[in-house]
């Protein structure tokens, strides 16, 4: 069969549906059997699974006119997906379509969730199309033989590309595929992305820097817009709304109609935490919605999971509270309403949560917004504005990750072992790697092979050997175990099991959460009051109680930044609710709501103006508050207030305490701080920009935070085994420790200046920082002095998240401290 | 730089490296040194700058000159795991040391007794000495004021501007002295002291009263 009969067989099966394809559709079938390889932009819902999948398909029918009667064995595809919730759906589609044309094809998945046996079997034979997570490829790639395995791949397809791009994930994507293109001849490589702002850019991390493949690959962007409105629930009473706080409870009841108005509704929430107190503060004040709503989360067990998904597609229950771990899926199942708690902190985030909404054609999505705090409308307004202007943020691909690259480079080793000859060409054609140095990467082959780039006499370090013939692997089978449990990018403290002591999974929690309680006490998970009845090798066993407690499972690192672009529209919203009343009436209800509050900040301090740089200093309890207003968002926050906090302690020892959202940021600080000595000593200027925020960076926590990942991802924290008894503790340390350790002995060691390069590349945009420090230097400064708190400084003051610098010696600091005692 | 305080009429001398010195009986008390942690760690994978195991030895040597003591009592976690090369290291210490050696052994020392009676180094589970009774693991007995480690302690302190910071410590009750954790790859355990204990912090080579 050419081409042209293919697609005709399946328009047919389109028509057999009563569907019609998409363009979009049509153009990817097209280019996929013309051997391009390519991007594809399109949304949630838009049956792009069916824009891929076809077209493999199709491809296995030409290379086996046969297939009716005789199948060819092999691995013909394998489908990457960012969250394993998304598998079964595709793999349902995908069965569906394969099974019709009587191909033959098996689709099978493997995930973290699928069961040893069903492993063991795929070892034996590959299902046609695998659907898989990077860490289980990686996981592939680490077992014995792979080479073999992949040698019939004609494609691989990465969904939702866009969501790892940003991440480590995306360059264990790259590592991965660079060792596909030279094991797997005929391959062609296909992403799948919403819409980005750096889409051309996505497509080159996607396809590396080899012109082979650059030149022979397309993008492809399907037109369907979806529309979106937003409404945003506007508190009754604005006069008793809080200023600060994250939980939006307040608002509880005005859900509530909402969702009795629809068949089925998904509350997205931003933690996990506020996911569980949403769902048990729903249930508390409406017993009647007990068995009719649920809770989804990453860390709920695999079959509530599965079961809560399932529940969604068949409409039977009336609510799910969830977490980002169904922003993406469930291709097919569009809910009636989605609302949407608290600021989402990205408007591509946001656009995809309201994508889940009401697919019938021609009507829009809808999302309802409810703020958690006053000054979230002034956020709900940008983001209206956002999705009108069709705004969306860029994604920055990470580079020169060379923790991921270790562990990939002893992902091989454990396998079939490496030539560092063949993998360095290999490498140095992704993105991520296209600008290492010969000498860095001779300092991971060291890294892994003696442990140091110094050699010291009596070491006894072994990981990575390499034998007579210049081969690279691991021979210790319990490196290579060790190894194997380490695979992925995603660092989380080390979770616990929580099971019923009568038996049954619930799920897993971090065990610093459970360490803190003693058998007998209470708290809430997964929507259920249980008591610690014992920790038995690292699982908790629990019973269900009666009894009321307020302690709610809490997680680590929950809070997501507020991008760039949002912030600017932001910075533009402001200046609309800055006019006079009259004209604030007549525009947005967000703003027109937030009256009151902009009257308060006139009143106690002022509301800046467009070419005014408003500071405002208080006194509290706590100490002296100085608090800045740039409204840049809150990564160029968190880097002016480390850059002048400084600065500042250049002049004289002072220890300041930093605090930082969108709108300002502020030093705290148990001396007084007079700004005029600031403004004097012109300490906002952008000379030595680059310098100053380097050593600033020393004082912060920043990069040492950052390094905690890295010293995770590159194998030198060994996390423990999961779900065993087998002792890890004499293997275990901190990254803080390591940390300091390098600092003190190896300050020149890759690893650790990659914690300084990420919190420079990622957190703090020195670009955008300068800009910003120019606009101020242009500004009209305004000091007030103010008698307490205002609106706008509250959030922030709050804010219990928070960096410290100090130029004061630690021995001085203590003694104006004092100790904690017992309560 | 050093804190000296009176226990039972006797004098004891706190020193920044987390070591007590016993002015009336001329002995030096050092509790979890981990020797050994950061090879061990290597060992099986995990590339900490080897450098860092020779920390301990030179604070090792630096303390022993400081105080000239007749006795080193180690209580107990000398070795963090099985033997490995740095033992050898060990045994260069214990010859270049004139005092006498002494173990009480921990949790971690797991290395055979006769290999440190080749070495001329005591090992036994406790000492009774005067009215003091020194242990590895904190001991409540009538068999004196003990002196202990394995607990790594630390506290935090707070302070106005929400100041935070922990700091490693000698934790001093009415009846025991846990040391601090002597070893420079080792974590602590932070503690929240009751209102008549006595806290000295490490801080910056100074050993602090912060409970006072």
């Amino acid at each position: 069969m050419n081409n042209k009969q293919l697609i005709s067989l399946t328009t047919s099966w389109f028509q057999s549906k009563s569907w019609t394809p998409f363009p979009f559709q049509k153009q990817t079938w097209k280019a996929f059997l013309d051997g391009k390889h390519g991007l594809l932009n399109a949304p949630t819902g838009s049956g792009k699974t069916y824009a891929l999948w076809v077209p493999i398909v199709l491809q296995y029918l030409k290379e086996n006119p046969d297939y009716k009667t005789k199948h060819t064995k092999g691995i013909k595809a394998i489908w990457i997906t960012p969250l394993r919730a998304l598998s079964v759906e595709i793999q349902q589609s995908a069965q569906q379509f394969a099974d019709d044309l009587g191909t033959g094809m098996t689709v099978g998945i493997r995930t973290g969730d699928t069961s040893q046996s069903e492993r063991a079997k795929q070892k034996r034979q590959m299902p046609d199309l695998l659907i898989t997570t990077p860490e289980s490829l990686m996981l592939l790639l680490a077992s014995k033989g792979y080479e073999k395995t992949f040698k019939t791949l004609t494609a691989v397809v990465v969904d939702e590309w866009h969501e790892l791009l940003g991440s480590k994930r995306g360059v264990q994507m790259e590592l991965a595929l660079s060792r596909l293109k030279t094991v797997s001849p005929n391959l062609r490589i296909w992403g799948i992305s919403a819409t980005i702002g750096n889409l051309e850019e996505a497509q080159d991390v996607l396809l590396g820097m080899d012109s082979d493949f650059r030149k022979n690959s397309v993008l492809i962007k399907a037109k369907e817009k979806s529309k979106i409105q937003v409404r945003s629930i506007i508190p009754k009473k604005m006069e008793t709304f809080p200023w600060s706080g994250h939980l939006g409870l307040h608002l509880l009841e005005e859900i509530v109609p909402i969702i009795k108005s629809s068949k089925t509704t998904i509350i997205f929430t931003n933690t996990r935490r506020q996911c569980e107190i949403w769902f048990q503060k729903l249930l508390e004040k409406h017993p009647e919605f007990a068995g009719e709503i649920a809770m989804h989360h990453g860390s709920i067990g695999k079959d509530t999971r599965l079961w809560v998904e399932q529940a969604i597609r068949n409409e039977s229950l009336l609510a799910v509270v969830a977490t980002s771990s169904l922003d993406l899926g469930v291709d097919f199942a569009p809910v009636e309403t989605v609302i949407q708690i608290g600021g989402p902190k990205g408007i591509a985030k946001f656009l995809q949560r309201a994508g889940r909404s009401n697919h019938r054609p021609g009507e829009p999505s809808v999302i309802y917004f409810l703020p958690t705090h006053a000054l979230e409308l002034l956020e709900a307004s940008a983001l209206k504005k956002a999705v009108k202007d069709e705004v969306v943020e860029d994604r920055t691909p990470y580079l020169l990750s060379f923790d991921v690259l270790i562990q990939y480079l002893v992902t091989l080793a454990v396998s079939d072992g490496f030539f560092p000859k063949d993998i360095y060409s290999e490498i140095k054609k992704t993105f991520c790697f296209q600008g290492i140095t010969e000498e860095q990467w001779n300092w991971c082959l060291n890294f892994i092979t003696v442990g140091t780039q110094s050699l010291q006499a009596y070491d006894e370090y072994k990981k990575v050997e390499v034998t007579p013939e210049g081969l690279f692997k691991v021979e210790s089978r319990r490196i290579a175990m060790m190894h194997r449990l380490s695979i992925g990018t995603i660092v989380s403290d080390s979770m616990m099991l929580v099971k019923y002591v009568s038996g049954g999974f619930i799920g897993t929690i971090e065990e610093w959460f459970i360490s803190k309680m003693k058998p007998g006490d209470t708290f809430v998970f997964a929507g259920r009051t249980l008591e610690l009845v014992r920790i038995r090798q690292m699982q908790a066993q629990v019973r269900r109680s009666n009894k009321r407690t307020n302690n709610i499972v809490s997680f680590m690192g929950g809070r997501l930044p507020l991008s760039s672009q949002m912030s600017k529209i932001l910075r533009e919203e402001m200046q609309s609710a800055r006019l006079p009343e009259a004209n604030r009436k007549q525009s947005i209800p967000e703003l027109k709501a937030l009256g009151h509050i902009f009257e308060r900040q006139e009143r106690e301090s002022i509301v800046p103006g467009e070419n005014e740089f408003l500071i405002e200093t208080f006194k509290t309890r706590e100490g002296y508050h100085s608090l800045f207003y740039p409204f840049e968002g809150r990564f160029v926050h968190e880097a002016m207030s480390s850059l002048l906090a400084y600065r500042i302690s250049l002049l004289s020892p002072i220890t300041f305490s930093l605090a930082y959202n969108d709108y300002g940021f502020e030093l705290l600080s148990d001396q007084f701080l007079d700004i005029q000595t600031i403004l004097d000593n012109n300490l906002f200027t952008d000379e030595y920009l680059y310098d100053d925020l380097y050593k600033s960076l020393n004082s912060t926590e920043l990069a040492r935070r950052k390094f905690r990942d890295i010293a995770v991802i590159s194998g030198m924290v060994f996390q423990g085994y999961p779900n065993k008894a087998v002792k890890t503790k004499h293997l275990q340390s901190n990254s803080q420790l390591l940390f300091d350790v390098f600092r003190d002995y190896e300050p020149d060691n890759l690893l650790y200046l990659q914690a300084y390069r990420e919190t420079f590349e990622h957190q703090l945009e020195e670009g955008r920082l300068r800009k910003a420090l120019e606009r101020i230097n242009s500004q009209e400064i305004v000091w007030k002095q103010c008698e307490k708190a205002t609106p706008f400084s509250f959030p922030i003051i709050t804010d219990r998240l928070r960096e410290k610098l100090s130029s004061e010696k630690l021995a001085d600091r203590i003694k104006r401290m004092t100790l904690q005692l017992e309560k | 730089m050093i804190e000296t305080i009176e226990i039972n009429n006797n004098i004891f001398q706190l020193h920044p490296s987390g070591a007590i010195y016993w002015v009336t009986n001329k002995m030096l008390l050092i509790a979890d040194v981990h020797l050994g942690k950061v090879l061990h760690f290597r060992k099986y994978g995990a590339a900490i700058p080897a450098s860092a195991a020779y920390k301990n030895f030179e604070t090792l040597t630096e303390v022993v000159n400081h105080f000239e003591p007749n006795t080193v009592c180690f209580l107990g976690d000398l070795f963090h795991s099985t033997l490995n090369k740095e033992w050898r290291e060990f045994e260069k210490w214990v010859e270049y040391c004139k005092a006498k050696v002494i173990l009480v052994s921990g949790n971690h020392d797991v290395i055979p007794q006769y290999l440190y009676e080749n070495l001329g180094v005591e090992v036994i589970d406790e000492l009774v000495l005067n009215d003091f009774h020194l242990t590895h693991h904190p001991s409540e007995t009538d068999k004196g004021f003990n002196f202990c480690g394995h607990v790594h302690p630390g506290i935090r302190m707070k302070g106005m501007g929400r100041q935070f910071v922990k700091l490693p410590c000698f934790y001093k009750t009415k009846n025991q002295l846990i040391l601090p954790a002597f070893g420079n790859f080792t974590g602590k355990y932070i503690l929240t002291p009751s209102s008549n204990d006595e806290v000295f912090v490490i801080v910056e080579g100074e050993v602090i009263c912060v409970s006072r």
